[in-house]
């Protein structure tokens, strides 16, 4: 998918897959926006990219559906960040979001059939 | 490093937060741009560079404001977006949903037949129904301002007939005397016998009072009404004639006017044609000729014939034309003790006289395909709902790329509104060839029945419960398919397709709201169907078999005196028993079934006279010698008629069963006297020489009255018109070589209404077969809806049960098991149905009682046996799915997993 430049990405389709992918990002560690917003960049090497006027609406709206929860952490010698870390619900709902979009991307794949080409 | 802070603050200031939330968001934000500001320096930025990067990330703060909006803000509103836009997108989405639900609806034909075909049998009865009510109940009548006319009656309810028509002498009395009405005016039954030119004819007409046009507001479409002179006698040599007689028997030739017919043997000048559809009491009339009252007539209190109508005065209610009526009525009483006591006179208007009868039976039509609409919506709604069930994926989906939950119902509607649009086309197709179908069936006696077609009225009508329709189905899968959680969706989604508790309970639900209509419905139904079965089992008092009947009316002129009458009589029916295939023929006043009056008040001897007005009133049936064998009507005690029995000799009379129970219980009325009128009236006494059983002479729901036959060779009151004619082969065959035979007696002689008896027996029941069959009808059509949705949701709930049910075989459970758990569950929703459905139709069937014969509206045995066969048909139902999954594969059905 690489060679699929950002500013192809339908708005909506990135919509709905960015709270895939800030759910995965705090599965394992608590990390805080500006950590989520490099790690996609990086992670998708370039192709899908938030700025803080997209990014940080939907963590709100992630925070608010109860799925992660953020919380100010002050580190010795640093101003005060806001950590994001998944719920017990979000986890639920990663794990559903997971398998409906590779049941997603499969179906899609098998009619385009891009993994066969 | 540049305070990004205040750069954010400007633009969040319009969401206006609450100022600790918005702090908050700005530190985050600034932090964030902070870091991206350095990361930049880091990369060998320059200072101003640097800032550059920081600001494209806020380049689309519209967004940042309306996304944060969205979340941050108490009440959703879009900032800045023009009003037209969004209409604009609304048409869009209308288009759009629309296009997308006609591929939905095409791509899966056998789910839009089932849906639109249950649609349009609930859509397509309701207007069915409808145009029938429309134009019997509730389209005004048409004549001049309708809600004026009224029926004016004698009240003589102590003589059993609360509606009575009045005497003459009593009309001209109240005419004269009131205040409250325009206008009044009389008619009286005459049929004609038209001569002249081809076979005579018997055409049945009126006696009017001159006004009856005027009062009505009806002009003649050619020529002119009576004028008041015409309505006297003597003067009163004229007729206006249908629409219909003057296109069938005149060829629409527009000289009629002026000519002359001849009728009843009198030359009549033709005056006036009614315009088409001008039907006047009844549409069998064709022909009215002024009433012109003799002096004798006019002044009879006796003779109650006539019936009356008349307009109020604006503003008059009827109420006040009642209150006034019971005044004249009073009045009279003490002027004429004789004839008027107890007689009152009672108001009703017109509209109710019309439609009195059928009235309870269309309401209640009406009400049940309702119930039919409602379960056909069940039906549908269930089926949307296990389709919605399929489409979880597609939905989830969609909200994931963004759709909103509004957006989700919008095109869930469209798309129900989209098969209750095609459901309501097919209705209305259905219900165009309906209403012809409802024709055939709606009793005759009710006027206008003909004029009932699907208008303006009934096609907004079809319109209105359409969209209605698809609103109260659509609504249900809707919101139950945009309501769901993501959450709840995606996590059930990952073992096949489900729809979690609340899909189970709203179908649950439904099918429960399905079994409920239906057993209401199959109970009125089954109501009707028993009454039904016990009116065809009432014993009318004679054989309706091989009975072959005809109406020979004498005219007057032709044969003045009973001699006459009589001599002609007895001709005929001596002919006619030579016919080949007759066993035996007689003469009567009236056949059973067809007419409610020809009674009289009599005196018994011996007894004290009640007074004037008060003496009983029996049948009388004026029968000719054969009478009683030709009908088949037994005589349980002493003799019938015979040749003895002629003007000169003794006066004798036959009592019916019923009359010699009233009069002379635990005495032989045999060798009794009685006579018509009172005690001191000049007519002769009349010993009883035979007891016969009891005939329902006016309807075959109605208790048999007292009554009387007497020969009609001995003085009578009234004439013989009827001819019966038992044979021993098919009765229609003979009716040519009848007519024939008065042909050959009197050439000019007009023979009518040939019928056999066991038509006139069908004939009179006709509103109870109409009631009875639509409602079976319409129940029928119910128990198949619910039939299916019950067979839809147990299918679809083994199909769901799949893992389950494996997972049980494989621990041991035996196929029975199985099949009891399938079924139970299916059972379980019918059995609440079917509470429920008791409950409302002991409630409901009560308004129906009016229709009911020899049963109770809340009968036992029939909702017992309702209730019965429902559970049966719902076994049924749910036995081919619970089948199935008797057939499960335990290793299939956990692979799944």
């Amino acid at each position: 998918m690489s060679y699929i430049g950002s500013h192809i990405f339908d708005r909506e389709l990135k919509k709905g897959s960015a709270e895939l992918l800030i759910l995965s990002l705090v599965e394992d560690q608590p990390r805080h926006g500006y950590d989520i917003g490099n790690l996609i960049e990086q992670r998708s090497e370039g192709a899908l990219k938030f700025n803080v006027a997209s990014l940080y609406p939907l963590l709100y709206r992630l925070e608010k559906r109860g799925w992660i929860q953020g919380r100010w952490v002050e580190k010795a010698g640093q101003r005060r960040r806001r950590y994001y870390r998944l719920t017990a619900e979000g986890k639920k709902i990663l794990a559903a979001q997971r398998s409906s979009w590779r049941e997603f991307v499969e179906a899609v794949n098998r009619i385009t059939g891009i993994e066969h080409a | 490093m540049p305070d990004w802070e205040e750069e954010i603050r400007r633009r969040l200031v319009r969401l206006r937060l609450a100022p600790t939330r918005e702090a908050e968001i700005i530190e985050e934000l600034a932090q964030h741009l902070d870091d991206r500001y350095e990361e930049s320096l880091r990369g060998g930025a320059t200072e101003d560079e640097a800032r550059q990067v920081v600001l494209l990330e806020l380049t689309e703060s519209d967004l940042l404001a309306r996304d944060l909006c969205r979340v941050e803000c108490p009440v959703w509103q879009e900032p800045a977006t023009p009003e037209a836009r969004r209409s604009t997108n609304m048409l869009g989405d209308f288009w759009q949903d629309l296009h997308y639900g006609l591929r939905m609806l095409a791509k899966n034909p056998g789910f839009t037949i089932v849906a639109v075909v249950a649609l349009a049998l609930g859509i397509g009865a309701n207007s069915a129904i409808f145009s029938v009510v429309n134009t019997v109940l509730l389209r005004p009548l048409p004549y001049k301002d309708p809600d004026r006319l009224m029926m004016v009656w004698e009240d003589d309810a102590k003589g059993g007939f609360p509606r009575d028509t009045p005497a003459a002498a009593n009309y001209i009395d109240w005419r004269d005397q009131n205040q409250v009405f325009e206008g009044m005016a009389a008619i009286a039954n005459e049929s004609f016998n038209m001569t002249g030119a081809g076979e005579p004819e018997r055409i049945d007409g009126r006696r009017v009072s001159a006004n009856l046009f005027s009062l009505l507001g009806v002009e003649p479409l050619m020529g002119r009404a009576f004028t008041p002179e015409e309505d006297q006698p003597g003067s009163n040599r004229v007729v206006i004639m249908s629409h219909g007689l003057w296109q069938l028997r005149f060829g629409s030739e527009t000289k009629i006017i002026g000519s002359s017919l001849t009728l009843n043997g009198e030359s009549f000048a033709v005056v006036g044609v009614m315009p088409p559809h001008f039907q006047f009491p009844s549409r069998d009339d064709e022909l009215w000729v002024p009433i012109a009252f003799s002096s004798q007539e006019a002044t009879n209190r006796g003779r109650h014939y006539l019936q009356v109508i008349a307009r109020t005065k604006p503003g008059v209610t009827v109420e006040q034309a009642q209150a006034e009526m019971n005044t004249i009525a009073a009045r009279l009483q003490q002027q004429y003790p004789d004839s008027n006591t107890e007689l009152g006179a009672t108001v009703t208007p017109l509209h109710e006289h019309v439609v009195g009868d059928i009235k309870p039976a269309l309401l209640v039509l009406w009400g049940a395909v309702g119930f039919v609409l409602l379960v056909a919506c069940a039906n549908v709604a269930n089926l949307l709902l296990a389709r919605a069930a399929v489409r979880q994926k597609e939905i989830a989906v969609r909200v994931a790329l963004g759709a909103s939950r509004p957006r989700l119902i919008r095109q869930f509607l469209t798309e129900s509104m989209l098969l209750a649009v095609l459901g309501g086309i097919v209705g209305l197709l259905l219900s165009l060839w309906g209403v012809n179908l409802l024709k055939a069936f709606i009793p005759e006696n009710i006027s206008q029945a003909q004029a009932v077609a699907i208008d303006g009225r009934a096609l907004s009508f079809t319109i209105l419960v359409s969209l209605l329709t698809g609103l109260v189905f659509g609504l249900a899968p809707a919101t139950q398919t945009s309501n769901f959680n993501l959450n709840e969706t995606l996590k059930e989604g990952g073992r096949d397709s489900a729809t979690g508790s609340r899909g189970h309970r709203i179908r649950g639900l439904l099918v429960i709201t399905e079994v409920a209509v239906s057993l209401v419905l199959l109970i009125g139904a089954g109501l009707l169907i028993n009454s039904f079965l016990r009116l065809l089992n009432v014993d009318p008092g004679f054989r309706a078999d091989k009975l072959l009947t005809m109406r020979v009316v004498l005219p007057e002129l032709k044969y003045p005196d009973q001699t006459r009458r009589t001599a002609f009589y007895t001709e005929l029916v001596s002919r006619i028993e030579t016919l080949p295939g007759v066993q035996s023929a007689a003469v009567t006043n009236w056949i059973p079934l067809v007419l409610q009056g020809d009674s009289q008040g009599i005196s018994i001897e011996g007894r004290p006279d009640p007074g004037p007005g008060k003496n009983p009133i029996v049948v009388t049936r004026v029968v000719s010698p054969h009478y009683f064998n030709t009908m088949g009507i037994q005589l349980l005690r002493g003799r019938q008629f015979g040749e003895q029995d002629r003007v000169d000799a003794p006066r004798v009379v036959v009592v019916s069963q019923e009359m010699a129970r009233r009069f002379w219980s635990g005495e032989d009325p045999l060798g009794k006297r009685i006579k018509t009128g009172g005690v001191n009236s000049p007519s002769p006494w009349m010993e009883i020489v035979g007891v016969a059983k009891d005939v329902r002479q006016v309807k075959l729901d109605a208790d048999p009255k007292p009554q009387m036959y007497v020969p009609y060779a001995q003085p009578v009151f009234f004439q013989p018109s009827h001819l019966v004619v038992r044979t021993d082969v098919e009765p229609r065959s003979l009716a040519a070589s009848v007519r024939r035979t008065v042909w050959g007696i009197d050439k000019d002689q007009p023979v009518s209404n040939i019928s056999t008896m066991e038509d006139v027996l069908s004939e009179s029941l006709a509103r109870q077969r109409f009631s009875m069959l639509l409602l079976g009808i319409f129940a029928a059509v119910a128990l198949v809806l619910a039939a299916v949705g019950i067979y839809g949701v147990m299918s679809y709930s083994v199909a769901q049960r799949t893992h389950e049910i494996g997972i049980r075989m494989a621990l041991g459970a035996q196929a029975s098991d199985v099949l009891k758990l399938a079924i139970g569950g299916g059972l379980k929703l019918v059995t609440i149905g079917i509470v429920i459905g008791l409950v409302a139709a002991y409630v409901l069937t009560r308004v129906m009682s009016s229709l009911l014969f020899g049963v109770t509206a809340t009968d036992p045995l029939t909702f017992i046996g309702v209730s019965v066969s429902l559970v049966i048909v719902a076994l049924m139902a749910c036995f081919v799915p619970a089948r199935r999954a008797t057939k499960v594969d335990p290793l299939i059905a956990l692979r799944y997993e």
